[in-house]
C-alpha cells in the first residue's frame, strides 16, 4: 500500500474517532470537568480564603500536564470500546493496513490530549493570570506528553479484553501518576522512595518542563523533552506491537 | 468468474481448541451459498478467515482469484462484509458512517456522494440519513450495515447471520434485499443457524458442525440425503408442556428423533407404520389427547438432525465448546 494512502487512512480513522468524541457533548464536558474541579479545589490551599498565588503558578502547569494525560488515555480507550462493540471489525474488514489503524488511533489520542490541555491552559491563564514565556515550547511539550500518554493508552487498550478491565487498568496507572507526577506536590518534597517512582513517570517530566517554561528556565526543558520523546517512542512501539498482534492473529 | 470463493482445507486452532477443522467448499460466481450450523460451529471463524481478518492455521482461501493469506488487501477490496452485529458508529449519522467507509475503500468524493445517495435510497434510509445511528431501529441498523458493505460495490457479499435478532417483517425485507443483490450478479456467502433461511435463500448449503463441514449440496439434495427417513407431526390437545411429551415420545421404539417445530411435535423415524400406533398408544397411556396427526415432507432441519444427531437450536454444553464459541464470535480475543 502506498505511504500516502496509508497516511490518509490514518487521518480518516483519527478524524472519525474525534468526530465521535466531539459529537457527544457530555463526553467532552465530563472529561474537562475533572481537571477544572481539581484546579479550583487545589487553588485554595490549606483552607485559605483567597487562592494562594504562588501555589497557583506551581499548580497550573501540573494541571495542564495532567489534563493531557486524561484526555489522551481516555481517547485511546475508544479502541477497547471499538473492539467490544465490533466497530473495530469494520475497519479490519476494509483494505486498511494495521499501521494506518495504529497511527490513526494514536493521532486521535494525541489530538484529544492537546485540545484538553489547551482548554485548561486558557482557563488557567484567564482566571489565575498565569502566563508562559514561550507558548510554542509549551505546545511542543504538551504534544510530546500527549503522544507518550497515548502510547500508554494503546498498551492498556491492547492488553484489556473488555472496557471495564481497561478502565480499571487505566485508573490504576492514572491516579498514582496524578499524585506522584508532581502535579500537586513537588517531587523533591516527597519521601524516599517516591521521587524515584516519580522519575519513572512521563507526567513528572511534562509537569517539570511546563513549570520550567513558566519561569523561563529553559535548561531543564530540553532534557525533559528528550525523556518524553523516548517515552513516546517506547510506548508507541510496545503499544503497536500489542495491537498488531491482535489485528493479525 | 467461475468460483467467487474457493476454500481448501481451511483450519483455525486456538491452542488445543480446533474452531475450524480442514473445511473445503466453493461459492460459485453468481450463487447464494449458505453455511448452516448452530452457534459455535465455526461459521464466523470461517468467514473471518475468508475476509482476511483472521489468519488461518492451515489451508487456503482464494477470493476472486486472490489468496487471502498472500493478498489480504486485494481480497478486502472485493468483499463486502455484513457482520452478525450491526457495528456502526452510533454517535454518527448514516451519511457520515457511509462517508467514512467510502473513504476507507478509496472512493473519491464525487463517487462517494453518488454511492451514498444510491444506497440510502435503495435501503429506504434517506429520510433519516442525518440522524445519529444510535436512534435507529434494529431493522434500520441492519439495512445500514448492508448498505455500508455495498458502498464499494463488492463482487462478493459475505453476510454473517443477516436476519439474526430481527422481527419477521425486517427479516423478510433483508431476505428480499439479499435475493435482489444476488440477481444483480453478486456471489453471496451467508451464514445462518436458521434452517428455513438457508432453505429459502441458498442455492447450495454447507452444514458445519463443531468445525467440520458434514454436508455440502443443494437444499433439496440434502433433504433427500435423509433417505428412508419419515416425519410425523402431532399436536397434543391443550398441552402447554410440550417438552414433557417430547421426552415421553422419544422413549418409543422406532423413534429416531423428536423435536419441536413450529408448535408441533415432529418425530423422525425409518418406519412410520411401526411408530404411528406406538405414539398414539403412548400419548393415550399418559393421559393426553391427540388434536392432530399428519405425515410431513422431510425438511432441511430433518436432514440436519439426521446428520448431526441433534437439533440446531441446542446450545454447546461443555466448557470447551463454550470457550470455542466465545473465541470464534469475539474475533479479537
Amino acid at each position: 500500500m502506498k505511504p500516502l494512502t496509508s497516511l490518509m487512512h490514518a487521518f480518516w480513522i483519527a478524524e472519525n474517532d474525534l468526530r465521535q468524541s466531539f459529537k457527544s457533548v457530555r463526553h467532552v464536558v465530563w472529561s474537562l470537568l475533572f481537571p477544572i474541579f481539581m484546579m479550583f479545589t487545589f487553588s485554595f490551599r490549606y483552607g485559605a480564603a483567597e487562592p494562594d498565588v504562588r501555589f497557583i503558578s506551581f499548580l497550573i502547569p501540573g494541571i495542564v500536564g495532567m489534563t493531557a494525560m486524561f484526555g489522551s488515555i481516555n481517547e485511546t480507550m475508544s479502541i477497547v470500546w471499538d473492539k467490544s462493540l465490533g466497530v473495530f471489525d469494520r475497519i479490519l474488514a476494509a483494505p486498511v493496513s494495521s499501521t494506518s489503524i495504529i497511527v490513526g488511533k494514536t493521532m486521535s489520542g494525541a489530538v484529544m490530549g492537546v485540545i484538553s490541555a489547551i482548554v485548561l491552559l486558557v482557563i488557567g491563564s484567564i482566571i489565575f493570570d498565569v502566563s508562559f514565556v514561550n507558548i510554542s515550547v509549551v505546545l511542543l511539550i504538551i504534544l510530546l506528553a500527549s503522544f507518550s500518554f497515548t502510547g500508554i493508552g494503546t498498551i492498556i487498550s491492547g492488553l484489556a479484553p473488555e472496557p471495564r478491565e481497561a478502565m480499571m487498568l487505566s485508573n490504576l496507572l492514572r491516579f498514582p501518576m496524578m499524585f506522584l507526577g508532581g502535579v500537586f506536590f513537588p517531587v523533591e518534597a516527597m519521601p524516599i522512595p517516591l521521587p524515584y517512582v516519580a522519575r519513572a513517570l512521563p507526567l513528572t517530566y511534562a509537569t517539570e518542563a511546563l513549570r520550567a517554561i513558566e519561569v523561563g528556565n529553559t535548561s531543564v526543558v530540553f532534557v525533559d523533552a528528550m525523556v518524553l520523546l523516548v517515552y513516546t517512542i517506547g510506548t508507541m512501539l510496545l503499544g503497536s506491537q500489542i495491537l498488531m498482534r491482535i489485528m493479525t492473529r | 468468474m467461475e468460483n467467487a470463493v474457493e476454500v481448501k482445507e481451511l483450519s483455525k486452532s486456538y491452542g488445543s481448541l480446533v474452531a475450524v477443522d480442514h473445511i473445503s467448499f466453493e461459492v460459485k460466481g453468481k450463487e447464494i451459498f449458505g453455511l448452516l450450523g448452530p452457534n459455535g460451529a465455526g461459521k464466523t471463524t470461517t468467514i473471518r478467515m475468508i475476509c482476511g481478518m483472521l489468519r488461518p492455521t492451515s489451508g487456503t482461501a482464494i477470493i476472486a482469484g486472490f489468496d487471502v493469506s498472500q493478498k489480504p488487501q486485494e481480497v478486502k477490496r472485493r468483499i463486502g462484509l455484513v457482520p452478525d452485529i450491526s457495528n456502526l458508529f452510533g454517535e454518527l449519522s448514516a451519511r457520515v458512517n457511509l462517508e467514512f467507509m467510502g473513504k476507507l475503500y478509496g472512493l473519491d468524493k464525487k463517487t462517494r456522494r453518488e454511492r451514498i445517495d444510491q444506497v440510502l435510497e435503495l435501503f429506504h434510509l434517506k429520510e433519516r440519513q442525518n440522524d445519529p445511528v444510535k436512534y435507529y431501529s434494529k431493522g434500520m441498523h441492519r439495512r445500514l450495515t448492508i448498505a455500508a458493505a455495498l458502498i464499494h460495490q463488492p463482487e462478493i457479499l459475505v453476510m454473517d447471520e443477516p436476519t439474526s435478532g430481527l422481527d419477521a417483517q425486517a427479516a423478510r425485507l433483508v431476505r428480499e434485499i439479499t435475493i435482489d443483490l444476488n440477481k444483480e450478479g453478486r456471489a453471496i456467502l451467508l451464514t445462518t443457524h436458521q434452517i428455513d433461511e438457508a432453505d429459502r435463500l441458498a442455492q447450495r448449503v454447507g452444514i458445519i458442525d463443531r468445525g467440520h463441514l458434514i454436508a455440502l449440496n443443494t437444499p433439496e439434495q440434502i433433504k433427500n440425503s435423509a433417505e428412508g427417513m419419515h416425519a410425523l407431526e402431532i399436536k397434543i390437545l391443550n398441552e402447554v408442556d410440550q417438552q414433557r411429551w417430547i421426552s415421553i415420545i422419544s422413549g418409543a421404539e422406532g423413534v429416531d428423533n423428536v423435536f419441536l417445530a413450529e408448535g408441533k411435535i415432529r418425530i423422525l423415524s425409518k418406519d412410520l407404520s411401526q411408530i404411528i400406533p406406538a405414539v398414539v398408544n403412548l400419548v393415550d397411556k399418559h393421559g393426553g389427547k391427540i388434536e392432530n396427526i399428519s405425515v410431513a415432507q422431510p425438511t432441511l432441519e430433518d436432514a440436519y438432525i439426521n446428520l448431526t444427531g441433534k437439533s440446531i437450536r441446542e446450545e454447546p454444553k461443555s466448557r470447551e465448546e463454550y470457550v470455542q464459541r466465545r473465541l470464534a464470535r469475539s474475533g479479537l480475543r
